[in-house]
């Protein structure tokens, strides 16, 4: 272990479990280099939707930590997420973001690969190598991400071979993933990413998103006063259930007494056509969420960097209400610095009209130039700034609210709520210190060594 | 650029080029002032401000192509809610203020349709926040329809691109 004591990961994960927060954890290079590795390198995580590469040979180039992978769909349809580096003397294979193609050829020797990573050619592989005497090329490919799953056209990978089944992993979190990216059954859309750099700790907004309900009155009272959207009222606030169920959490609004299903989902916007595709898609118990007594999902995060919006401003003079969902991913850059990537997604097929004013909700509201992120992210850069001193090493911060200091909850768990997982109704920290004792399960565990792989060796022992 | 502008741009000497660049100039000082009212007033109330996220294609491919996405896509109501939120006394990313400066060059000025000026220019924003982050830059081209009316010119239209597919700025609580 790099830390030195006492400030030694056991402490820190001690403390944490406490909900006690080593404020230095916001920026700290050992820190970050065990999430990097112990965490990054096993958890489960969101690279494209399927719709971003909706056509054959479409492809994204996206990144885990530091590692560069293509994903593709290949000729056949099929999707395929693969590490960028060519297998010869890796260089990036594919330096776009985003296009079409059937081959890539690396631009250093020209090896040439296929769109679902079979290394298709290499020049002069007789005079050069001895043809398959001095490299097996039958069978080589570009590595693959040692896992990948799909779920709501959500492509995540592990850079763990052994990692956990993932919809095993997911477990009752996908009881919420629906609201956000099953709304349909012709799928969902996702557009962007828009991209930027913030000076910020990753796991700031990661924690924000997966419950801190206790901020939007303060933080985002810009918006409520010049009538852009009128939830975030502190009283109205606190009437939202906090959950978490599995690998995350979120926040909910309650809706207007006497809301039902379709009125609920009315109340934010939502045209009848699209009312009644997710009438179809969502479970009689998911629909029960929004039903008497009547919750509306708003923002939550996917352990660990994965996070999910749903408000419902105002988007015309006229006064029309919109919702929209962004999805959002806290891509760590450095222990002081996080690329956002945030997407904006609607059901496919939504009318024209709705995916029109819920795109506008989205750009004035969330992403780059969104007015509630704008606030946001001045808080977290903040943040990340004051925690790379000498002070912030002997300060703990206080992730405790909801508990007493006998660590009981100061209201019981709220009966009555339609969705699985834990649910208090009121402010509280509760979904940060799961997502925090999540965190401190994978940085407390070394990660396991792998056996290195080479190419065109022929068949490697096992 | 839009399409319908003479293929040369107005000689510096002709006057309208220079109603044009006095503008964009002006502009540039409300911005850089936050008199953001004002800088509201220069709309035309059809006005539609636009930014496209920039991505890295290939070559071969038109970029246009891969576009899904803006930073901006505003109208005058949009356009109006910015404005009026750092009116507010809770915009706290603009409070302390950002210290910016919009440098704008490169002014070329076309004759478009009716009485319409395509203007094409380049800024430069400079940014600078508190006493401990680094300043940002950014960089970008914009194309302008400006419209002549009685007050004056008044910006029908803003196409801005920006080089960078990754901003390295923490918001844009500001205006290009
Ligand atoms: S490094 Fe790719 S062909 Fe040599
Ligand atoms: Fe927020």
């Amino acid at each position: 272990m790099a830390a030195a004591e006492p400030n030694g990961i056991a402490d820190i994960t001690g403390a944490v479990r406490q909900g006690l927060i080593p404020a230095f954890l916001y920026n700290d290079a050992e820190v970050y280099e065990l999430e990097r590795t112990r965490l990054f390198g096993r958890s489960w995580n969101f690279l494209a939707h399927e719709s971003e590469i909706a056509q054959p040979d479409d492809y994204v180039v996206r990144n885990i930590g530091d590692d560069s992978f293509l994903v593709t769909r290949d000729s056949d349809g099929q999707i395929h997420v693969m590490f960028n580096m060519c297998v010869h003397r890796g260089m990036q294979v594919c330096r776009a973001e985003r296009g079409s193609a059937r081959t890539f050829r690396c631009p250093y020797h020209a090896w040439t690969y296929k769109n679902d990573g079979q290394l298709a050619g290499l020049p002069f592989h007789a005079d050069a190598y001895g043809g398959e005497a001095g490299f097996v090329k039958e069978g080589q490919a570009l590595l693959r991400a040692p896992s990948v799953a799909i779920r709501n056209g959500m492509i995540f990978a592990s850079l763990d071979p052994d990692a956990p089944h993932f919809e095993t992993w997911l477990g009752d979190y996908a009881f919420y993933l629906d609201f956000y990216t099953g709304q349909s059954a012709a799928g969902m859309e996702f557009r962007g990413p828009q991209r930027w750099r913030v000076e910020a700790n990753w796991k700031i907004g990661a924690e924000n998103f997966m419950g801190d309900s206790y901020h939007t009155p303060h933080t985002h009272a810009s918006v409520v006063d010049i009538e852009l959207f009128g939830e975030p009222k502190p009283y109205k606030r606190k009437e939202g259930v906090l959950w978490h169920a599995g690998p995350g959490g979120g926040t909910t609004y309650k809706l207007p007494p006497g809301s039902d299903f379709r009125s609920g989902l009315a109340y934010v916007g939502y045209p009848d056509e699209m009312i009644d595709r997710m009438a179809a898609t969502l479970s009689p118990p998911q629909r029960a969420l929004v039903d008497e007594p009547g919750f509306m999902p708003s923002a939550s995060t996917l352990f660990p960097n994965l996070s999910f919006v749903h408000n419902w401003p105002q988007t015309d003079a006229q006064g029309r209400i919109t919702p929209f969902i962004s999805v959002r991913l806290w891509q760590p850059v450095g222990p002081g610095e996080t690329e956002v990537y945030s997407w904006f997604c609607v059901a496919a097929d939504a009318p024209d009209d709705y995916k029109a004013a819920s795109y506008k909700a989205y750009l004035m509201c969330f992403g780059s130039s969104g007015m509630f992120e704008q606030d946001d992210v001045e808080n977290w850069v903040s943040i990340t700034t004051m925690a790379r001193g000498s002070m912030a090493r002997n300060l703990l911060l206080n992730n405790r609210m909801g508990l007493t200091l006998d660590g009981d909850p100061i209201v019981d768990q709220f009966e009555g709520f339609g969705g699985p997982g834990t649910a208090y109704q009121g402010f509280g920290e509760h979904n940060q210190r799961h997502w925090f004792s999540m965190w401190a399960d994978l940085v407390s565990q070394p990660a396991p060594a792998r056996q290195p792989m080479a190419f065109g060796m022929g068949e490697q022992p096992a | 650029m839009s399409s319908g502008q003479s293929p040369a741009p107005l000689p510096y000497t002709d006057e309208r080029h220079q109603m044009a660049a006095q503008f964009l100039t002006e502009e540039a000082h409300l911005l850089d002032t936050s008199d953001f009212e004002a800088w509201l007033g220069l709309m035309d109330r059809r006005i539609r401000y636009r930014m496209p996220v920039r991505v890295t294609a290939v070559k071969a491919a038109d970029e246009v192509d891969v576009q899904t996405m803006h930073h901006f896509d505003e109208d005058w109501y949009s356009l109006r809610k910015r404005v009026q939120r750092f009116q507010t006394d809770y915009a706290w990313t603009e409070d302390p203020q950002s210290r910016i400066r919009h440098h704008v060059s490169n002014v070329r000025t076309f004759e478009g349709s009716d009485d319409e000026l395509i203007v094409e220019s380049a800024v430069l924003l400079y940014r600078s926040r508190g006493d401990r982050t680094a300043p940002s830059l950014l960089s970008a081209g914009r194309t302008d329809v400006l419209i002549p009316t009685e007050e004056g010119l008044r910006l029908r239209q803003r196409d801005i691109e920006i080089d960078e597919s990754v901003l390295r700025t923490q918001n844009l609580a500001i205006f290009l």
